[in-house]
C-alpha cells in the first residue's frame, strides 16, 4: 500500500502531462480517457469508491465520447467545405 | 498588451497569492490523516437517524439535499443551453429518422464489435440499474448509475450503427426524462410541505438499515436524478451526433469561430 499510492500519483502526473504534450486532438482524447482511468484507480486506492465511480463514468467514458463526437462534427464541417465530404 | 507586460502581471499576481497559498498548505492536515470531525459525526448519526449505509448518498440526498437540487438544475440548464445552441441552426423540429451526411461512406463494423456490444450493452444497462437502485446501500447512486445507463445506450450506437440507435432512442423521450427527473426532485422537496413538514424533510418510512428499501424519500430523489442524468447525457450525445450528420449549410460562412 505504501508503494501503491506514490506510484499512482506518479502515473497520474505522467498521464496528465501526456494530455498536454500530445498535440493531435484525436489522440489527446484517448489520453484524457487514460487519465480518467488512472484517476479512477487512484480514487479507489484512496478509499473513495463513490468518486471513483463518477470519475470512471464521466472521465473514462462520457467526456471522451463527447469530445470524439464534437471533433467528428468539426471535421465533417471542414471536410465538407474543402473537399466535398471526406470526413469519417 | 505585450507578452512582457502579461508575464509581469502574472508574476505580480503569483507573488500576491504566494503567502496565502503557503499559509494554507502549511496548515493542511497530513496526508492520510484521520477523518475530519464532520465525517465522524456523519458516520455516527446517519445509520441511526436515516437507516442509510452509504453516507455519500445520505449527504447528497438528505443532509445537503438542497445543494443537490441546485446541482440538478445546473445540469438541466447546461444541457438545455447546449441543446438550444446545437439545434439553433437546424431549428425546433426534430425527426426520429437518422440523418446522413451526403457522400460519407458507411464504415463496415466487424462482427466482433457487434457481438461484444450486444453482449456487453444489456449487461452494462443492468449494472447501471443496479447502481441506481442500490444508492443507499453501496457506493454509487443516481448520478453514477445514470451516466452508466447513458453509456449503455451508446454501446447500442457502437454495435448497431446510428440508424439502429435512433430507432431505439427517441429525442422527445429524452427531453421528458431530463425534465421529468428534475421535476420529480422538486416534487420530493415540495410534497412534504403538504403534510406540514419542512422543504425536503424525509417524511416517508425510513425502511431497514442495509436493506434495498432504506432512506425513504432519498430513493425517489435518487430515481429523479438517475432519470435526469441518463436522459440528459443521451440527449447531449444525440444532439452532437446529429450535428455531424448534416452537411454544413451555405449560410454559416461567418460562424466558424463560434
Amino acid at each position: 500500500m505504501s508503494v501503491l499510492i506514490p506510484l499512482l500519483f506518479l502515473i497520474t502526473a505522467v498521464s496528465g502531462t501526456a494530455i498536454v504534450l500530445i498535440r493531435d486532438p484525436s489522440r489527446q482524447i484517448f489520453a484524457i480517457a487514460a487519465n480518467g482511468i488512472v484517476l479512477t484507480i487512484l480514487f479507489t486506492a484512496l478509499q473513495a469508491p463513490d468518486v471513483a465511480l463518477s470519475e470512471l463514468a464521466v472521465g473514462g467514458a462520457a467526456v471522451p465520447l463527447l469530445f470524439l463526437v464534437a471533433l467528428m462534427a468539426v471535421r465533417a464541417g471542414t471536410a465538407d467545405q474543402e473537399s466535398g465530404g471526406d470526413g469519417r | 498588451m505585450s507578452p512582457r507586460l502579461r508575464l509581469t502581471l502574472l508574476g505580480a499576481a503569483l507573488a500576491g497569492l504566494l503567502p496565502g497559498a503557503v499559509a494554507v498548505i502549511g496548515r493542511l492536515p497530513e496526508f492520510g490523516a484521520t477523518i475530519a470531525a464532520y465525517g465522524e459525526r456523519i458516520n455516527a448519526i446517519v445509520p441511526a437517524e436515516r437507516h442509510v449505509a452509504n453516507m455519500v448518498s445520505a449527504i447528497n440526498f438528505d443532509l445537503r439535499g438542497l445543494d443537490t437540487l441546485g446541482e440538478e438544475f445546473m445540469l438541466l440548464a447546461a444541457i438545455t443551453g447546449t441543446v438550444v445552441l446545437l439545434r439553433g441552426r437546424r431549428g425546433e423540429e426534430t425527426t426520429d429518422r437518422a440523418m446522413r451526411l451526403p457522400g460519407r461512406a458507411i464504415l463496415p463494423r466487424s462482427e466482433a464489435v457487434v457481438l461484444t456490444c450486444r453482449l456487453v450493452g444489456p449487461l452494462l444497462m443492468l449494472f447501471g440499474l443496479y447502481i441506481v437502485v442500490h444508492a443507499t446501500v453501496t457506493p454509487g447512486g443516481g448520478f453514477q448509475g445514470g451516466v452508466i445507463l447513458a453509456s449503455g445506450t451508446l454501446l447500442a450506437y457502437l454495435g448497431e450503427g446510428y440508424a439502429g440507435w435512433r430507432d431505439v432512442v427517441r429525442s422527445h423521450w429524452l427531453d421528458a426524462m431530463e425534465g421529468g427527473g428534475a421535476f420529480l426532485f422538486v416534487l420530493c422537496g415540495l410534497a412534504p410541505m403538504l403534510t406540514g413538514a419542512a422543504f425536503m424533510q424525509n417524511v416517508l418510512p425510513l425502511g431497514t438499515f442495509r436493506d434495498l428499501y432504506s432512506g425513504g424519500l432519498m430513493l425517489i430523489e435518487n430515481a429523479g436524478v438517475a432519470l435526469a442524468v441518463c436522459g440528459g447525457f443521451t440527449q447531449l450525445f444525440l444532439e452532437f451526433l446529429e450535428e455531424t450528420r448534416e452537411s454544413a449549410g451555405p449560410e454559416e460562412s461567418g460562424e466558424d469561430s463560434a
